[in-house]
């Protein structure tokens, strides 16, 4: 972890500074009355500091622990499957969307049967339909199928 | 309103036909949320609160309250027959649950978690009974130097007790206060880190963040690793412990039950430290600390009994203060604040029916749970058998689901998506996500206690100092930063436990 510390630090320190800089063209104010940036700027200036500090531990301690990543590929097959979900849902649909993910789930991520996906993704959608949409009214989008 | 009258007005609503049923959905849900390893009480909380918009405010806290409640219950189950924690308040369960299950002694250890957490939750109730009011009355008399001091050590305390380095505890507290100053600046109306994007102008919504703190980090954590459940096979029996077991658990869940409530109320510490603690100081008292893991019911009781009235005390702040003791009482705080309700001292009076009803329904909740419970043991069993690969799919959807429902729109879907990422990162690089989360609400409120002590002390310092309350928080936060060059952190020694 030591090693990836490091480059953490790094990203965070640079942040702070975009934090403390952006808050200064909000507008520290004064102490009397404190302006827009000013409880931004004092939490990126703690953030700075504390980024610092987290480089400089890193650097002393030297490198050690190397974290395994299991199956990067599932959690980023994951990943893109909530993410396209979510860039389609709107015209999509919510039941074809919902269906489309639980599908691509069990198919290609779990590797299930072509039946079994299909089937739990067809009977899944509909009953969240039912659930989410019919029962408790939470107005999903029905995207190409209302129309 | 005094207390007997309170709880009185507060029966007479919770015993509604239909606040029954959403305390009977809330623990019902929670308890099913606690089987289930990988969705805890943060994310299902988050994940049901959409669905509360057409409820009213009491109701939808007494389903949420139960949530809560039914998952410190559920998550023994999991911890007793598959060694598996539900939830993270039950990971000492398993040192002595899954043993005396393995023993053929499954019933009398889910019997006596389900009858420690009925008396400890029960006690608990009427500890936040009095002592939440009188702790309000107090909090009328704080001024915006004391309420900022306040905020200081609840952040600096759930940093120092959460898990991990507490430098990178500091990091992601610092990160959260500048996460909570995105939008709306409402003294100067200047729009703060928005870029132009309307989801962003109201803040970050809490629970998206939640979401994918809790729920989605998860589920990515999870897919990556073989998840290994074994669960005892053997029919369960005789649920109700002998005269034996009573003997022997019936101090230690006095004991839990006290300790539990005495920690809980300490904004920071949660369920879990206390759950340990009580663990360890059974062990101290007990005659036969070397059987200590090895299936005795007291390891089962004890802390059991702990993380119930833990749970409870965890809303004598939050209630009385405003100020949010975990990740989950900071939700809990939001959605009151969807609902329209002004969290702080005054709420108990200004909405007495809101707090005298939930802390009804905390009783109605305990007796369901024990009723409900241990019947419903070889449904939970069958539940468990259900392979993850089929329930991350689902909880991914309920995640989805919930937080597009929140305001109608896919911005929040997407907030959730990439705090999921942050969450599943955090957690690979052993960032803690609990003192972001409570920055991240406490912030709009420091931000504002801050400003109007400046004001009013004419930009001098010096009045967060000269005034003993807050002086004395300060003082606290201080002394929890310094602590661990002490080497004094109690959390070090139980994450070795744990592990």
């Amino acid at each position: 972890m030591v090693k990836a510390d490091r480059w953490i630090g790094i990203l965070f320190a640079l942040f702070s500074f975009y934090v403390c800089v952006e808050s200064v063209r909000f507008g520290l104010g004064t102490y009397q009355q404190p302006g827009a940036g000013f409880v931004s700027f004092c939490a990126g200036m703690i953030l700075g500091v504390l980024s610092l500090a987290l480089i400089f531990l890193a650097f002393s301690r030297g490198t050690k622990i190397r974290k395994t990543w299991h199956n990067p590929g599932r959690v980023v097959m994951v990943f893109l499957a909530i993410l396209a979900f979510t860039l389609l849902l709107e015209w999509l649909g919510f039941i074809l969307a919902a269906f489309l993910l639980i599908w691509f789930l069990l198919k290609f991520v779990e590797q299930r049967g072509w039946g079994f996906s299909l089937g739990v993704a067809l009977v899944v959608a509909g009953a969240s339909h039912v659930v989410f949409d019919l029962w408790l009214r939470a107005q999903l989008p029905a995207g190409i199928l209302g129309n | 309103m005094d207390a007997i009258e309170g709880i009185l007005y507060g029966f007479s609503l919770a015993l509604t036909l239909k606040n029954l049923a959403f305390v009977f959905a809330g623990v019902l849900l929670g308890t099913l949320v606690g089987v289930l390893p990988g969705i805890g009480p943060a994310a299902a909380i988050s994940l049901l609160l959409p669905s509360t918009f057409h409820a009213d405010p009491i109701s939808s806290m007494i389903m949420l309250c139960g949530l809560y409640y039914g998952t410190m219950y559920g998550g023994s189950t999991t911890s007793i027959l598959a060694n598996i924690p539900g939830e993270a308040a039950s990971i000492v369960t398993c040192f002595d649950g899954y043993q005396m299950a393995r023993q053929g002694r499954a019933g009398p250890a889910l019997g006596i978690a389900a009858f420690g957490s009925f008396f400890a939750g029960t006690i608990a109730v009427v500890g936040l009974m009095f002592l939440a009011p009188t702790l309000a009355s107090v909090a009328l008399k704080f001024g915006s130097p004391e309420y900022f001091s306040l905020m200081v050590m609840s952040m600096t305390l759930v940093t120092y007790l959460s898990q991990g380095s507490i430098l990178k505890g500091l990091m992601m507290a610092a990160l959260g206060l500048i996460l909570a100053a995105i939008g709306l600046d409402p003294v100067t109306s200047t729009l703060r880190f928005t870029y132009d994007t309307l989801v962003l102008r109201d803040g970050l919504g809490i629970v998206p963040v939640v979401m994918g703190l809790f729920g989605v980090s998860e589920v990515l954590l999870n897919v990556g690793v073989t998840m290994n459940r074994e669960i005892l096979q053997s029919k369960i029996k005789n649920l109700f412990p002998d005269r034996k077991d009573w003997k022997d658990s019936s101090i230690p869940i006095v004991r839990g039950s006290l300790l539990g409530f005495i920690l809980g109320i300490i904004p920071g510490l949660g369920t879990i430290i206390p759950t340990f603690l009580s663990y360890g100081l059974e062990k101290r008292l007990s005659k036969h600390p070397k059987k200590f893991g090895t299936g005795v019911i007291e390891g089962v009781a004890a802390p059991e009994s702990c993380n119930n009235a833990a749970a409870t005390a965890n809303f004598v702040p939050m209630l009385s203060l405003g100020i949010p003791a975990n990740p989950i009482m900071a939700i809990l705080l939001g959605a009151l604040t969807i609902y329209g309700l002004q969290p702080g001292p005054l709420l108990i009076t200004e909405h007495s029916d809101l707090f005298w009803g939930v802390i009804a329904s905390m009783y109605v909740a305990n007796v369901m749970l024990l009723v409900l419970n241990l019947p419903l043991i070889p449904l939970w069993v069958q539940i468990l058998k259900v392979p993850y690969a089929i329930l991350y799919p689902l909880i991914l959807l309920f995640c989805l689901i919930g937080s597009y429902s929140l305001n109608n729109n896919v911005g929040d879907v997407i907030i959730m998506c990439v705090f999921g990422v942050a969450g599943f990162l955090m957690k690979k690089f052993q960032f803690e996500p609990a003192p972001l989360v409570l920055a991240l609400v406490l912030g709009p409120m420091l931000e504002d206690n801050l400003r109007q002590a400046l004001l009013i002390s004419g930009g001098s310092f010096a009045m967060f100092f000269t005034r003993p309350l807050s002086a004395a928080f300060l003082v606290v936060s201080v002394a929890t930063l310094l602590l661990p060059l002490l080497k004094m952190r109690p959390t070090a020694r139980f994450r070795q436990q744990e592990e």
